[in-house]
Order: structure tokens, then C-alpha cells, then sequence
């Protein structure tokens, strides 16, 4: 197997601030990694990072390193990074009209992306389109075509993103919360073509939730993230068997399990600092059922467990 | 007072233009106010032998053709032109806030009613309006008053309605309906607070028009009638001797349009400072 | 002991032109919805957006008017009751919204919020007991009483959210709708939320109507189940652990992940979207899309039909 990307020691500045920093992870090639967190824990920054979007909010990487299949992309130019973005890395975005033009029909919006990066003529792009949104279970896809955005409905939308974000023929695609907002037989349908898409062409993808039961059914490695930093990563399997970090304990708290006589709801008091008001020590610490004196003074190192690592001071304890 | 600087009002004054604009309406409302005490002279006591005086002491302004200080019958036209514009608008307001709240809560066929009536209104031009209303009633300063109240009524009925029937959607008046409040508790306590701070603003500006109105049928002899100062009378009795003695229509003249101005400078800053600026598109 | 909420064949049909000369469509947010509760009760509604869940509340509450049938609350006709009257009620019938954010008058100080309905029902207070009153409803519902001087934008949706429950139970109804209540809100304050709403509930013996688009959440929290399909229920569940019968409900289930990636689905693809809710034909709604439907499904719209022990379905071919 081999590393399609790898984010080491990250940190982002916006200003003055650093809302993002310590955000390490690697991704192989055919896998899926869940980034997973309250809003606000800097889930989308991440995203922004890699794809290097943060010139658009007037951040800028301020150390570490993002390495996509063996180039280095801290240092990468922006003509040579427009040729990454839509070609060899897609984007799927939570709200599908951040990416649809309303005014053009949905058809044309996806041949520019092939005949931009493939270098294909415009026939050629239809019917790569075509063929596409046929490939993603759209009915009719010759009538879709013709289409404009408010014709579709919201899971109709993000297939049309998605279709986007595929058109170049990716390695590589960044989902940030790809059904957050659909309703839950949506968001299967599209959870199930995505893992689909990723068998059988070979894809990676980086996706993004706050839903843990979406990482369960959908990734393959996790990182959590809370605060603007990585908190703790590992499989899933590991994850959910042995969760290290408090944080990520109650996140899979949060969920209800559909089962009867299952636990009580469990929520985390308290609410996600804003970047101003990062705590000293553990970022967690003024949330967390587990924090002693040394939470709120000593930032915690990682420690390493089976399959992953957590920065919490009690991680190598047992319970 | 505590609501007011809340609401924002005071942020109109941080920017030069709604400083200076700001500063400028505060004085003449002083002025307006006061003018009864401080006019250094008498503004009806004819004073012959000086007539027709050019600008200079004791005069600044000069004097008219009757010999009365003209900066003594500006300053009490301030009171005149201002009474009359914002006690019109001020009523015109009252009523089409009324109308509009209730055309908006209500809606149906009574809210048709009152849109077609005020439309109509709004469709004549305001100086036709005052005409026919002279007409009617006979010139002075009631008529102009009635005409200015009139001309302005279809405005903020419209904007009135049109925040209503946008504020209505919102969660917290279903759920206040929700909790068993009659009409008239939603409206005074939730519409109609919510839906002010635009239908004030445009009353200001709306004054400073009616100010112009005023001025026009004062000029025509239709408004107030002399020997009471007004602005628009002062310039009708000024054009007879527009060569002799132009200071006596160039000072209410000069007086109107700086008015008018800044009125209309601080309805800006005012529009910006309470952020206002969407919900007044599109009325 | 008679039935606490009784709903008998309520439909709300709503007509839209197209265009200016276009012929008017009808459809029915709600269709013929017939269900009974018993005090005490916790009853979910679920289904996708768009089905009918807030126009049900709305409806029951007496927030609009029916089309046809009838609501008897404690033995009241709602839809007889005269507007006084009617006003009196709704102190015992509460509401919680699904958006927070705008349920709260921006003008209005969280203590001005949750004393409204005191001055709404013309109940009066002594300055003493209007300031208990505040910090016991704020402490309630799990809001430090220093909030009160706070304006609604100052809070987060969450602590707003909580705000709404306050308003709602300041009166001591006996009956709460909640619609969505936790929606807009992150998964960590959406368990929040619920855990205080299973609090009140056994500590006011309250009766909730707790309408969800989230199944796991609804099977979770709730002692018998609804499920809405296009304006139609179209199967009740008396309690969580009944199996579904119906294909759509089945469904739902199939598209609901759970936090264990040993539970990870296989999902199903599905038929289609849900179709226009305009001028629907005879025959069930969900056919175009069930794996079982058959000649029947098309022509001839099934209906809720008694099972046993208090399960029903409406479906030509249940499990
Ligand atoms: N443009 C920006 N300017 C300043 N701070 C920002 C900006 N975008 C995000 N942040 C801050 O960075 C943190 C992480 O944000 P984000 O990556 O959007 O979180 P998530 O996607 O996990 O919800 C938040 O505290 C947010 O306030
Ligand atoms: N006031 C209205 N006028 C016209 N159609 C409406 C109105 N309210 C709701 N609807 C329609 O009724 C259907 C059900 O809506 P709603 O009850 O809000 O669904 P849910 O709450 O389940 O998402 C939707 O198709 C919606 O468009
Ligand atoms: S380091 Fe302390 S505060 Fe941070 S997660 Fe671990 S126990 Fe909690
Ligand atoms: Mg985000
Ligand atoms: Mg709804």
C-alpha cells in the first residue's frame, strides 16, 4: 500500500491567530479517513489546507507539511495547485450551491471541470458527463443534463457535486460533511455511492462529519479533532472498541444506538472554545469528566495505544 | 435613553457626515425651540426707516421691506416650517402605522382595502394633493399640515405592512401566538416594536420634504399666512424685491436647502447605523 | 379514563397556481391522520422532511386550521373552542421549534422571554416572586440564572434552544409538541437537550409529541412510534422494540447508522426520490420506490389497518 497524502505537525494562522495547529494523519491509497468533531474543531480549516484554499479567508500554513502522492504542497505555487484542485483532488462540499453555478445548467457545469483538466473537446465531455451521472444511479442522466440546480432536489444536488468532483478522474476526494444536510435515506444513498465510488475506482477520500455513526459505517481510520488540534487517531475498529481520549468517548456518546434498553443520551456540557478563548493545557480540559490539576496546566503529549495514539494524560491508563 | 443608545441611534453621529448632518438638525431644533427668547429682534415689529437693509451689524441677514431683521424671521421660520412638517409627518406616521399593522396582521380583504385606497393617494403627486386640498379647506396652515400627512400616509402604511407581513413568518410570533396572546399583544409588543426603526427613518427624511412642501405652498401664499414667519412665505414676499433686496429670499432660500441636506445625511448615517438598509429596499 | 390527545382524520390539503394562467394543484400536507395519546406518554413522529411533521404540530396545536377532522384535548373539541377560549388552552398545549435561533424575540432579554407567558395568561407577580421565578425556570432547564439579563443573540443555539423549553413549561402544560427540537444543533448539544428533555419528563410526568426525521433518535427517546410518508401515517408502532412491518419503515431503519462499525449496513440502493406531493394518484405513495409493490400498490391506496396489539400498517404487503 502505498501514501496518497500525509499531513504532518500542521498549523494554520488566520491573522494574528492560530486556530488550527498538531494536526497529523496519513492516508493510503483505496482508504477512507474520517475527520470527526464539533463544529468549530477545525474540520473544514484542514480541508482548506490541503486543498489550499486558505489564501480565500487570509490564512496561510504557518508550519508542518501536507504531502500528496510524494510532492509537497506547503510550497506548491497557485497556477500548479489550480491543476491539483478539480484534477487530481476533488472537492465535495457540505452546501452543493457552494459549488453550483444557479444560472448554468448542471450538464455544462461538469464538462467544463473534464475539458479544463482532461483537456477533453466539448462532445467528448458531454458524453463523459453522461456516462458519469449514469455511473452515479441518476436516473435519466441525457434529460439530468439539461437541468438547472433549483430543479433538483437537495440528494440530487450533492450527486451533481459529486459528479463534479469526479470529472477529472481524481485520486483523491475531500468530503466536508457531504450529508449533513440531506434527510437519512439520502444521506445512505450517497454514503453507499461514495464507498462504492472508492472500491471500485481505487479512491481515497478524506471525509469530514461530526456523526459518528457515519465514521462507523463509512471509513476506515479516524482522526478526532476538537479545538483546532487532533485529539486522537487509529482504526475504527480501535476507536470504537477503546476509545482513549474522554473526547472521543462522549462523542460516540452522543449517538443514539437504536437499540432498546441501550444507555442513556450522554451530551458533553459546555460548548466548543472559539479560537480567542483556546484553554491553556488540554484544550478539553474545562469539558472533561476525567480532568485533574495537570489538565489545566500541562498540554498533553500523545500517547501511543493499540492501533492509534491520544493526547490525553490518562490515555495510557486502563478504564 | 438606554434603548436608544442600544438601538444604535448614537452611531450615526460617529461619522463626519452624520456628525456635522446630526449636529446642524440638534442647533436648529434648538433654535426652532427657543426662538420666542433669542431672536435678537422682534420678528413682526416694523421698523420702516431700515427697510430694505443689506447684510451687515446689526442686521446679518439684513432687513425686509418692512424694515424686520431677516435672521430674527429665519430663526422663527425654523419654528414654523419645522412644527408643521414633523407634527404632519409625525400624525402621517401614526396613521399609516396603524393601517399598515393592521393591513399586514389582519391581511384578506381588509388589507386589499386600505392597499388600494393608500395606492391611490400615492399615485397623485403630493403638490396636486395640497392643491386640491387648499381648495377644500381654504390656505393655511392646517391644510398644509393635512396635505403633507396625505401625501406621506402611503409610504409608511406600505413600509409598515411590508415588515409585518416579513416579521409574521418568524418562529417567535407563532410561538407567542402559541402561547395565547391576542392580536393586540403581538403587535405592540413584537410587530410593531421590530418594525420601527425603518418607518422612523424614513419619517425623518420624510420631514425633511415636507419641509420643502411647506415651503412651496408657503411660497404661493397657500401656507401660513402673514404676519407668522415661514420660510416658504418669507421667499413669496422676497421675490417682489428679488434685485433690491435679494438677501431676503437668498437666507430662507439658502436655509431650506441646507435643511433639507442634512436631514437627508443624517437619514443615511441613520440607515447605517441601525443597519436597516435591506428592509427598506423594494417599498 | 378518556384518551388524553385524540387526532381523527385530520388532513390539511394546501392548492398552488403555476403561473399566472397555470391550472391550481392541490396537494395534502396532511392526510387523513387518526392517532390517539394517553397522558404520560412519550409518541415520535418520524419522517423525511417534507412529509408533513411540523404541519401535523401546527395542526394539532390549532396553529392553522384543518381541511377536515377533528383534535379533542382533554375532552375538548380544539377546533368548537371560541378564541378566548382557545387562548386560555394553549397554556396547557406547548410548543418547542425547530429553529432557535429565531424563536426568541431579538429584542426581548431571556428574562423578559421566559416571563412572557406569565403576562400573556394575566398571571401576576410580586417582584420577589417574578426573580425566583426566573432563576428557577433558567436553572430548570440547566441555564445559569446570570443568563437572563443576556439578549438572545448573545447565546448559542443550544442555550437558546433551552430558552424555548423554559418558555414553553413555564406554565405547566401538559402536553409538549417538539418539533425537531435539536435539528440545528450540533450532536453533542443535541444530546444535551435530550437528556433535559428525559429529565422534565419524569420530573413533570409530562406528555411529549416529539416529532424527529431521525429514527435512531425517535426509537431512542420515544415509548411509541409514527411514521409519516407524503401526509400519511403509515405505520404505528406501539412500542420501540416492535418489529417494522412496513417497507418504508424498514427502510428508514436500513438508512440509520449505528456508532459501531461491527453494525456497519449494507445499504440498499433505493428507487428514486420521494415524488411530488402534488396531485399524487391512487395507490400507495411509496410504491414507485418499495421493493415489494404490486399491480394492487398502484390502483388502490392502502390504508392504516390494526395488526394487534396496537401495531398498524398501511400496506397492501407487510412484513
Ligand atoms: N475565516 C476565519 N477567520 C477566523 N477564524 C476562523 C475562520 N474560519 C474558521 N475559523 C475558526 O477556526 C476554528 C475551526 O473552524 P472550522 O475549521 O470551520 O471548524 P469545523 O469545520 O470543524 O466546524 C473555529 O474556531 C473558527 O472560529
Ligand atoms: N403554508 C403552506 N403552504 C403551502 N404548502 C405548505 C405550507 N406549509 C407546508 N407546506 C407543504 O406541506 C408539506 C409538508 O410540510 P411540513 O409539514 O413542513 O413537513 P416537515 O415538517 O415534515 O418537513 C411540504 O411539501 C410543504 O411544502
Ligand atoms: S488530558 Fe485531562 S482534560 Fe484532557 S482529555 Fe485527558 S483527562 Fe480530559
Ligand atoms: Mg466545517
Ligand atoms: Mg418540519
Amino acid at each position: 500500500m502505498s501514501t496518497i497524502l500525509k499531513v504532518e505537525a500542521l498549523r494554520v494562522a488566520i491573522g494574528a491567530l492560530t486556530p488550527l495547529s498538531s494536526v497529523s494523519f496519513s492516508l493510503e491509497k483505496g482508504e477512507t479517513l474520517g475527520l470527526v468533531g464539533e463544529s468549530g474543531s477545525g474540520k473544514s480549516l484542514t480541508a482548506m489546507a490541503i486543498m489550499g484554499l486558505l489564501p480565500l479567508i487570509g490564512g496561510r500554513i504557518t508550519g508542518g507539511s501536507v504531502v500528496f502522492d510524494g510532492s509537497d504542497l506547503t510550497a506548491l505555487p497557485e497556477p500548479a495547485y489550480r491543476k491539483l484542485r478539480g484534477g487530481r483532488i476533488g472537492l465535495i462540499t457540505q452546501n452543493p450551491m457552494t459549488s453550483l453555478d444557479p444560472l448554468k445548467k448542471v450538464g455544462s457545469q461538469i464538462d467544463v471541470v473534464a475539458r479544463l483538466h482532461l483537456g477533453l473537446d466539448k462532445s467528448a465531455a458531454r458524453n463523459r458527463t453522461v456516462e458519469l451521472l449514469g455511473e452515479l444511479r441518476i436516473p435519466e442522466p441525457a434529460s439530468i443534463y439539461h437541468l438547472y440546480p433549483h430543479q433538483l432536489s437537495g440528494g440530487m444536488k450533492q450527486r451533481i457535486v459529486i459528479a463534479m468532483a469526479l470529472a477529472a478522474d481524481p485520486d483523491l476526494l475531500i468530503a466536508d460533511e457531504p450529508t449533513t444536510a440531506l434527510d437519512v435515506t439520502v444521506q445512505a444513498q450517497i454514503i453507499r455511492l461514495l464507498s462504492d465510488l472508492i472500491r471500485d475506482r481505487g479512491l481515497s477520500m478524506v471525509l469530514i462529519t461530526h456523526d459518528m455513526s457515519v465514521v462507523a459505517q463509512a471509513c476506515d481510520k479516524v482522526v478526532v479533532m476538537y479545538a483546532g488540534t487532533a485529539v486522537e487517531y487509529g482504526t475504527v475498529a480501535a476507536i470504537f472498541d477503546d476509545p482513549r481520549h474522554p473526547y472521543t468517548k462522549a462523542l460516540i456518546g452522543c449517538i443514539p444506538r437504536g437499540l432498546a434498553g441501550a444507555q442513556r443520551l450522554k451530551g458533553i456540557e459546555g460548548t466548543v472554545p472559539s479560537v480567542a478563548h483556546y484553554p491553556q493545557g488540554c484544550r478539553f480540559h474545562p469539558r472533561c469528566p476525567r480532568a485533574e490539576a495537570i489538565c489545566a496546566a500541562v498540554s498533553p503529549p500523545f500517547i501511543a495505544s493499540r492501533d492509534g495514539a491520544a493526547a490525553c494524560h490518562f490515555a495510557g491508563a486502563v478504564g | 435613553m438606554n434603548a436608544l443608545a442600544q438601538s444604535g441611534v448614537g452611531r450615526a453621529f460617529t461619522t463626519p457626515l452624520g456628525l456635522f448632518s446630526g449636529g446642524y438638525i440638534l442647533i436648529l431644533l434648538v433654535v426652532a425651540l427657543t426662538a420666542p427668547w433669542i431672536t435678537p429682534f422682534d420678528v413682526t415689529i416694523q421698523d420702516l426707516a431700515n427697510s430694505n437693509a443689506a447684510p451687515g451689524w446689526p442686521h446679518l441677514m439684513g432687513t425686509d421691506e418692512f424694515g424686520r431683521d431677516v435672521l430674527s424671521r429665519v430663526m422663527y421660520g425654523a419654528r414654523t416650517s419645522l412644527s408643521v412638517s414633523a407634527t404632519a409627518i409625525g400624525f402621517s406616521m401614526i396613521v399609516g402605522m396603524a393601517l399598515g399593522a393592521a393591513a399586514g396582521y389582519f391581511g384578506g380583504l381588509f388589507e386589499r382595502a386600505v392597499m388600494t385606497v393608500v395606492d391611490l393617494t400615492w399615485s397623485f403627486p403630493d403638490i396636486l394633493i395640497a392643491l386640491m386640498l387648499v381648495a377644500i379647506i381654504g390656505p393655511g396652515l392646517s391644510s398644509t399640515m393635512f396635505a403633507i400627512a396625505v401625501a406621506y400616509l402611503a409610504q409608511f402604511t406600505r413600509l409598515t405592512r411590508a415588515q409585518i407581513v416579513q416579521l409574521k413568518r418568524e418562529t417567535f410570533i407563532e410561538a407567542t401566538i402559541n402561547l395565547g396572546a391576542t392580536p393586540a399583544h403581538i403587535l405592540s409588543r413584537h410587530l410593531l416594536p421590530n418594525a420601527v426603526a425603518p418607518v422612523i427613518v424614513v419619517g425623518m427624511l420624510a420631514i425633511g420634504d415636507g419641509i420643502i412642501l411647506e415651503a412651496t405652498l408657503g411660497f404661493f401664499g397657500l401656507g401660513a399666512q402673514p404676519p407668522t414667519p415661514s420660510w416658504g412665505a418669507m421667499m413669496s414676499s422676497g421675490t417682489a424685491q428679488l434685485f433690491l433686496a435679494p438677501w431676503v429670499i437668498i437666507f430662507p432660500g439658502l436655509v431650506v436647502a441646507v435643511t433639507v441636506i442634512a436631514i437627508n445625511l443624517f437619514g443615511d448615517a441613520l440607515i447605517r447605523a441601525l443597519d436597516i438598509r435591506e428592509r427598506l429596499r423594494g417599498t | 379514563m378518556s384518551e388524553f390527545l385524540e387526532v381523527s382524520r385530520l388532513s390539511k390539503r394546501y392548492t398552488s397556481k403555476r403561473g399566472l394562467f397555470g391550472a391550481a394543484r392541490s396537494m395534502y400536507a396532511v392526510n387523513d391522520v387518526s392517532f390517539r395519546m394517553t397522558k404520560g406518554r412519550v409518541v415520535g413522529v418520524v419522517g423525511e422532511s417534507g412529509c408533513g411533521k411540523s404541519t401535523l404540530a401546527r395542526l394539532i396545536l390549532r396553529l392553522i386550521e384543518p381541511s377536515s377532522g377533528a383534535v379533542r384535548f382533554d375532552g375538548l373539541d380544539l377546533l368548537k373552542q371560541r378564541p378566548r377560549e382557545m387562548r386560555r388552552l394553549r397554556a396547557r398545549m406547548q410548543m418547542v421549534f425547530q429553529d432557535p435561533y429565531s424563536a426568541i424575540d431579538p429584542r426581548y432579554t431571556v428574562a423578559d422571554a421566559v416571563m412572557e407567558p406569565f403576562q400573556i395568561q394575566g398571571v401576576r407577580l410580586s417582584s420577589a416572586a417574578r426573580s425566583d421565578m426566573i432563576s428557577g425556570l433558567l436553572t430548570m432547564v440547566g441555564l445559569n440564572p446570570q443568563t437572563a439579563s443576556s439578549y438572545p443573540h448573545q447565546l448559542s443555539g443550544g442555550q437558546k434552544q433551552r430558552i424555548g423549553i423554559a418558555r414553553a413549561l413555564a406554565l405547566k402544560p401538559a402536553l409538549l409538541v417538539l418539533d425537531e427540537p435539536t435539528a440545528s444543533l450540533d450532536v453533542s448539544i443535541q444530546a444535551q437537550i435530550v437528556g433535559l428533555l428525559e429529565r422534565l419528563q419524569e420530573e413533570m410526568g409530562l406528555t411529549y409529541l416529539f416529532i424527529s426525521h431521525d429514527l435512531a433518535l425517535v426509537k431512542y427517546f420515544c415509548d411509541e412510534v409514527l411514521v409519516m410518508y407524503l401526509g400519511r401515517v403509515v405505520e404505528a408502532l406501539p412500542n420501540t422494540d416492535a418489529p417494522a412491518r412496513h417497507p418504508y419503515t424498514r427502510t428508514l431503519l436500513d438508512s440509520t447508522f449505528q456508532p459501531d462499525p461491527k453494525l456497519r449496513r449494507r445499504i440498499q440502493p433505493l428507487a428514486g426520490e420521494v415524488p411530488s406531493p402534488f396531485d399524487l394518484g391512487p395507490g400507495c405513495a411509496f410504491a414507485a420506490r418499495c421493493p415489494r409493490a404490486s399491480e394492487r400498490c398502484r390502483v388502490e391506496t392502502p390504508l392504516l389497518a390494526a395488526s394487534g396489539g396496537g401495531h398498524a400498517v398501511a400496506c397492501h404487503h407487510p412484513d
